[in-house]
């Protein structure tokens, strides 16, 4: 297929590339320079010029000094007021906010100032070494589980013995020590990255309780963050070609030509594809990354290519287009990016591939293969299913036509349909999206307390799950592809819920990273049996509730959307009940 | 949603409702030639095509569902933005765990100064232990004795050397360390303060502590330049789409048989892409407002945005104009884009930064005149588009 690898003009190849440069000068630039402050001067500090303080004041990015008049602060032209050795803040949350910087301000500039004393043990007379160590049992109840009661961590530990995995490094150490010492609070938590060289990672410290870090990998967060930068741009071209297509009729001689849509896919897809590659191993090569990183970024460019390909499919113009790639742009962009944040912190950042690079830049971190299989599986397992879809209707009567994106995609699914196993196996190929749907409900719900998310997230589970098992055969019915009779919908229903239930054991991968050891994590996947029933006859529960509460929105699917909402109302119902059942009796 | 799929909907092109209609419309007015190129000159009682154009644009935007997408991802974003820095500084503000307190088991030879100087922290509750191994002892039975953390002080040559233990790998260890990090900042300000003879300059006194939020300076700093911003550069792209697919549809062909000028069409464009921007701004800080967040300077703010979404609306039409290729256009257009974000935000006073600082009631003057500067940058890049335009032949797009 090198000729329709061709059809990349080297125009458009050139211009990329040369976008690419710009972007990524444009970074370096801001991110070396120091320049790019999103809070600079946001506070005024009324301070004296020959005043001890004017000096962290004029030091700070977010402060910005002011001449320290006595009505000042009643006027509202500052926000903190340094008079006669004495700190006086308006009284808001803005004048609480400027005086803890000015304490985080100060503090580095005291940190400073000691460095430069000779007595060195007259100016940091501590010395720190903070030392992280692993307990059996690592969870304390009250981070999950709201109280006893109900054992969940009891039957957990039970049911896999002990599956306590202590994968993390134990020697982080304090080694983190940066000149920006001030992280406490300096420039706000989340302002910009105070990275003082190419790479934050290195170089030690003076020991001193000031350059103490808690797990928070920032600099390798920031360094993963720009393998996801080029991604946005090149998914942006290569959503063109593919819509290039399919305006006035353009792809009709290729699909002429004796290859097959799949052929004609691969061959445009494959140089993007290249392209990202490259530009990955261009950046794992600048940031230390090693292939681990470059295989663990892999599978999101992948999704990218494989979500923009679906979204071009499916756009009727250029607009619709446009906003479909920024739609997975974000969403792939904070999915991946957002659990990274707590690389170091809990099993649930291994949702995103993103943490595997994250931890793959640290020195003296290392990742499991389990690990590694858990966090990129289910994103490359998710393109494939996107690139199948999307070809599925890379034909002459889909691509040439303009329809809304939910019926685009109802075509889509019934293009997959022809047979009544087909429902089974598509079933079966929904179960990465939803194990994706399910990963992203419990990374967004588990900071709050277990016992309202736990029903809230058992009705998501219940909601995603019902969608996958359905979707399809409404559009098959829909589409006319079965006679809608009743004995038809109940064998659709069961094949589906038995698809389901096969594609459902390979959840078990989640078990890898300890993820039921959460309450939520094991409230997500007990339902379907992971970690839970050992029992051989439970092991069938699941199973059974697939197929009754597929054949029920299957039944109402057969007549016709209304129906169709109805029955997958109470099916979600049926199911949410199940989940609260197996959790509150068996987890 | 559409109740059954339409066989033949196929064939429906809904992208673009109003052109079916057009033809008859055109026919009312009896001209029989084409029209005059100056909008309005005629003295026609009919609306200004300008806006026909841009209603037109809505329509589509509209029935496309796009404008509900981008409401819905800007949503998702601030919402996404908003819980994670929510859930950060629970992790790494102890003083917002209600209730929660670190209890550290402490030992060695300076362990009495290490407990004094822990009183000044809030929540850490720390306890003297014989032994290192009584207080390791502790910290692994942690459910029995509550120990989250030890701390081990042993004098050698003039200093303490302090080894912290936290636990590994849990959601607390970090509210752990961040504690311990103040029980041993602490100590070591006054471990210093008794070696002040020796040092040349003593340490600033620390200003008084203030429990604020972290989260209130992301508000202003980080999320609201992106709520703001996010539309401009949203409708920048439509810009570009809207005009790229004309030409390659080579329907720009069927608008000159109306009586508009390339003129008529671009500026309605403009309007429609440029318009939503400062809308969904107001939204925004509307939304801000009922959420507590009280935002300064609004007029000033809304100025800024409908200039940059002016001034990159016409950069995205140019740039579309000139490269009549959808995808060279959108390239292209994200390079103009990170241009203009990204080197203003090199400025000290570029329009994010004076956007933050507007918005927290910062502002001066420095700020008005940037948001002056981004006006009179959009009044002279729509003067430049109006001049390529009127340069430009639409044969030579079609």
């Amino acid at each position: 297929m090198s000729r329709s690898a061709g059809i990349v003009d080297r125009r458009t190849a050139v211009l990329g590339v040369l976008a690419l440069l710009l972007a990524g000068t444009i970074l370096g630039a801001g991110l070396l320079g120091g320049g790019v402050a999103l809070d600079r001067d946001v506070y005024r500090v009324g301070v004296a010029a020959d005043s001890p303080y004017r000096a962290p004041v004029e030091r700070s990015v977010a402060l910005d000094a002011r001449s320290p008049d006595a009505d000042a602060l009643r006027d509202g032209d500052v926000e903190v007021l340094i008079r006669d050795g004495e700190f006086r803040a308006v009284d808001t949350p803005k004048g609480r906010a400027a005086l803890s910087e000015l304490r985080s301000a100060v503090r580095s500039h005291n940190f400073e100032q000691m460095r430069g004393e000779e007595n060195g043990s007259a100016a940091f007379p501590v010395v720190t070494v903070l030392q992280y160590v692993s307990r059996d049992d690592t969870l304390p109840d009250e981070a999950f589980a709201d109280d006893g009661g109900d054992g969940e961590v009891v039957v957990g530990s039970g049911g896999d013995g002990s599956g306590g995995d202590g994968s993390g490094g134990d020697a982080d150490g304090s080694g983190d020590g940066d000149d920006a010492a001030a992280t406490g609070g300096g420039g706000g938590p989340l302002g910009v990255p105070a990275l003082s060289g190419i790479n934050p990672l290195g170089g030690g410290g003076s020991g001193s309780p000031a350059e103490i870090q808690p797990p928070f990998p920032f600099g390798s967060l920031v360094l993963a963050f720009v393998f996801l930068v080029p991604m946005n741009f090149v998914v942006q071209a290569y959503g063109s070609t593919m819509l290039n297509e399919r305006i006035n009729r353009r792809g009709e001689l290729l699909l002429v030509a004796p290859v097959s849509p799949g052929d004609i896919v691969a061959g445009k897809t494959l140089p993007y594809l290249v392209a990202m590659i490259a530009l990955t191993a261009l950046i794992a090569l600048g940031v230390g990354g090693s292939l681990v990183s470059v295989a663990a970024v892999l599978p999101i460019a992948l999704l990218f290519l494989a979500a923009t390909f679906a979204g071009a499919m499916f756009a009727r113009s250029f607009k619709e287009l446009t906003f479909v790639t920024v739609t997975v742009s974000v969403f792939l962009t904070a999915y991946t990016f957002v659990p990274a944040i707590f690389a170091n912190v809990t099993p649930i950042a291994l949702i995103s591939p993103l943490t595997v690079v994250v931890r793959d830049l640290q020195p003296l971190e290392s990742v499991s293969s389990g690990a590694f299989a858990f966090a990129t599986a289910p994103f490359v397992l998710c393109a494939g299913v996107l690139f199948l879809l999307g070809i599925g209707i890379y034909r002459e009567e889909d691509l040439f036509t303009q329809r809304a994106v939910p019926l685009k995609l109802l075509d889509a699914l019934d293009a997959r349909v022809s047979r009544p196993r087909d429902v089974a196996v598509l079933s079966g190929l929904s179960i990465p999206f939803v194990f994706v749907a399910e990963l992203l409900a419990v990374a967004v719900l588990f900071a709050l307390p277990v016992s309202l998310t736990v029903p809230l997230l058992l009705f998501v589970v219940a909601l995603v799950e019902e969608v996958a098992k359905s979707l399809h055969i409404y559009a098959a019915f829909e589409s006319g592809t079965f006679p809608r009779v009743r004995r038809v919908a109940l064998v659709l229903g069961a094949l589906s819920g038995l698809g389901f239930f096969v594609g459902e054991k390979f959840t078990a991968v989640s078990q890898v990273v300890g993820l039921p050891e959460l309450a939520l994590g094991q409230a997500a996947f007990a339902p379907s049996g992971i970690g839970v029933f050992s029992a051989a006859g439970l092991l069938f529960a699941p199973l059974v509730l697939h197929v009754v509460t597929a054949g029920l929105t299957s039944l109402g699917a057969m007549r016709d959307l209304r129906w169709y909402g109805v029955a997958f109302v109470g099916s979600v119902a049926v199911h949410t009940a199940y989940n609260l059942t197996v959790v509150s009796y068996f987890g | 949603m559409v109740d059954r799929p339409d066989p033949h909907g196929g064939e429906r092109r809904d992208g673009r409702p109003n052109r079916d209609d057009r033809p008859s419309r055109d026919d009312r007015p009896s001209r029989d030639d084409r029209p005059d190129p100056q909008p309005g000159a005629s003295g026609r009682t009919r609306t200004d095509p300008r806006i026909t154009i841009a209603g037109r644009e809505f329509n589509s935007l509209r029935k496309e569902k796009t404008i509900l997408l981008a409401l819905a991802l800007q949503l998702f974003i601030a919402a996404f933005s908003s819980f994670l820095v929510v859930g950060l500084v629970s992790l790494y503000d102890p003083g917002q765990v209600e209730g929660y307190e670190v209890d550290v088991a402490v030992t060695g030879d300076a362990s009495e100064e290490l407990i004094r100087a822990s009183r000044e922290v809030r929540g850490v509750d720390a306890e003297f232990y014989r032994s290192e191994e009584t207080a390791m002892r502790a910290f692994h039975e942690y459910r029995a004795t509550g120990v989250d953390a030890v701390l081990v002080a042993e004098t050698r040559d003039d200093r303490v050397f302090v080894r912290a233990v936290a636990p590994d790998s849990n959601v607390q260890t970090t509210i752990v360390v961040v504690q311990l990090r103040d029980v041993v900042r602490s100590f070591e300000r006054a471990e210093r303060t008794d070696r002040a003879a020796y040092l040349d300059s003593l340490p600033l006194e620390l200003p008084p502590e203030a429990s604020s939020s972290p989260y209130f300076g992301f508000t202003y700093t980080v999320l609201l330049p992106l709520l703001l911003f996010l539309p401009v550069f949203i409708s920048g792209s439509v810009a570009v789409d809207s005009l790229t697919e004309e030409i390659e549809r080579g329907t720009l062909e069927l608008l000159r048989v109306a009586p508009l000028s390339l003129t008529d069409v671009v500026d309605g464009k403009l309007l429609t892409a440029a318009g939503l921007a400062p809308v969904q701004a107001a939204l925004w800080i509307g939304l801000l407002e009922l959420n507590g967040t009280s935002v300064a300077n609004v007029p000033a703010l809304l100025a800024l945005v409908a200039a940059l979404a002016l001034l990159i609306c016409g950069l995205g039409a140019a740039l579309a104009l000139l490269t009549p290729e959808r995808r060279a256009a959108q390239f292209l257009y994200s390079i103009a884009v990170l241009f203009v974000f990204g080197g203003t935000a090199l400025l000290p006073n570029g329009p994010i930064n004076a956007a933050a600082r507007l918005a927290i009631g910062s502002g001066g003057v420095a700020e008005y005149l940037s948001v002056a500067a981004v006006v009179v940058g959009s009044v002279v890049v729509y003067g430049a588009l109006r001049h390529l335009v009127a340069r430009l032949d639409a044969d030579d797009l079609a």
